[in-house]
């Protein structure tokens, strides 16, 4: 307040590390540069308001807490640009619906079996790494995985004997 | 611009400020409000029969209400002006004592038989000759405080907004209580309700624009 800008100028470098701590939280990484240069603007012009006597924190916040209002208004009235209908886009309808059928079909199998088949099979585990995480015996992982996935066969194959 | 460059730009552009005085501010405000009555009376607006009324307990009903109503929203105005004042407060006790001055007139009315004649009683003329001179009284305070509130950090400009309209509705209303020739509660609340909010619905939609930040 009385001018002394080297004093001035380490503030400002103080305040921009928390300014793109608090707006790196709450708003688009593309924007928050912008954000905190607009509110480093705002601290400068409104510090006449600051209160010597009181903690700089709180007057701080509610400056950046009242530039990121302002800031998600006028996100809020930005245009969405619409996407046109000739854009491509990979289609995952078959991998949601193979995922929602492996899951249904690992719900059918006993707990022991599913959970090493989920660790070995689907999460790349080795048989001694599924063992360790889930307690059971390397050779009673094998058996749980080999009899799992015969099951799993098994409810395939009658799956689709219905389906015909 | 990189930041770097906005803080260098900054620190170079600093010049000494004068810290914000909400007491001189308040100082400044009470000086325009008294030379605006001052003014008034001194045109000789007041009712002739003003000295022969003080016994009357509507008289100081208007004063008392509207008196507390203009303080109240000063007060929350002015201290809403610092980025960490909020003005919810002041303007949750300014509703509850617009309702407490309502139920107020409602026990002083009681030379009236209910619901008689109501439109006789409200008498359109005299209240919107009311309504235009309650308006006009309120500019005085409320452009001071929207300059005011413009030099400042309100961090919520629509409270702020709203209690600058309050406040400078309920000077003006108060101010107008000395030329008001009505003593009758019903067309109290009604017209001078009715010149408070038109000038605080206009102040919250007009001044949140003009004191951006």
């Amino acid at each position: 307040m009385a001018g002394d800008a080297a004093a001035y100028k380490v503030l400002l470098g103080d305040v921009r590390v928390w300014l793109q701590r608090y707006y790196a939280r709450r708003l688009p990484p593309a924007i928050v540069e912008d954000a905190v240069q607009d509110a480093l603007i705002a601290v400068h012009d409104k510090r006449h308001t600051y209160d010597l006597n009181r903690p700089f924190g709180p007057w701080l916040a509610a400056i950046a807490r009242y530039k990121w209002i302002d800031r998600l208004r006028s996100l809020k009235r930005m245009a969405a640009e619409p996407l046109g209908d000739g854009v491509a886009i990979g289609d995952h309808e078959s991998a949601v619906i193979s995922a929602t059928i492996l899951e249904e079909l690992l719900a059918s199998l006993k707990p022991a079996q599913s959970e090493v088949i989920r660790l070995v099979k689907l999460y790349g585990f080795s048989v001694e790494e599924a063992a360790e995480r889930t307690g059971q015996s390397v050779s009673l992982v094998k058996v749980n995985i080999h009899r799992g996935l015969a099951r799993l066969t098994l409810a395939v194959e009658r799956q689709a004997h219905v389906d015909g | 611009m990189s930041t770097d460059n906005l803080i260098d730009r900054l620190a170079g552009d600093l010049k000494p400020v004068r810290r914000r005085a909400p007491v001189a501010e308040a100082g400044l405000l009470a000086a325009v409000c008294i030379l605006e009555l001052a003014i008034f009376l001194g045109l000789g607006l007041a009712r002739p029969d003003l000295m022969a009324t003080l016994s009357e307990p509507v008289l100081w009903w208007k004063f008392g209400a509207l008196g507390l109503l203009a303080v109240i929203g000063f007060g929350t105005a002015l201290r809403s002006f610092s980025p960490v004042a909020s003005a919810r407060k002041g303007l949750f006790l300014i509703g509850l004592l617009a309702a407490a001055s309502v139920a107020t007139a409602w026990g002083l009315d009681t030379t009236h038989p209910r619901g008689a004649e109501l439109l006789a009683r409200l008498d359109p003329p005299d209240g919107l000759r009311c309504l235009g001179y309650v308006v006009g009284l309120s500019l005085p305070p409320l452009l001071l405080l929207a300059v005011l509130m413009r030099r400042g950090a309100a961090t919520d400009r629509a409270g702020s907004a709203s209690a600058v309209g309050i406040g400078s509705a309920a000077w003006a209303a108060w101010v107008f209580v000395f030329a008001c020739p009505h003593d009758d509660p019903f067309y109290v609340v009604v017209w001078y309700a009715l010149a408070c909010s038109v000038i605080a619905v206009a102040t919250r939609v007009i001044l949140p624009r003009l004191t951006r930040w």
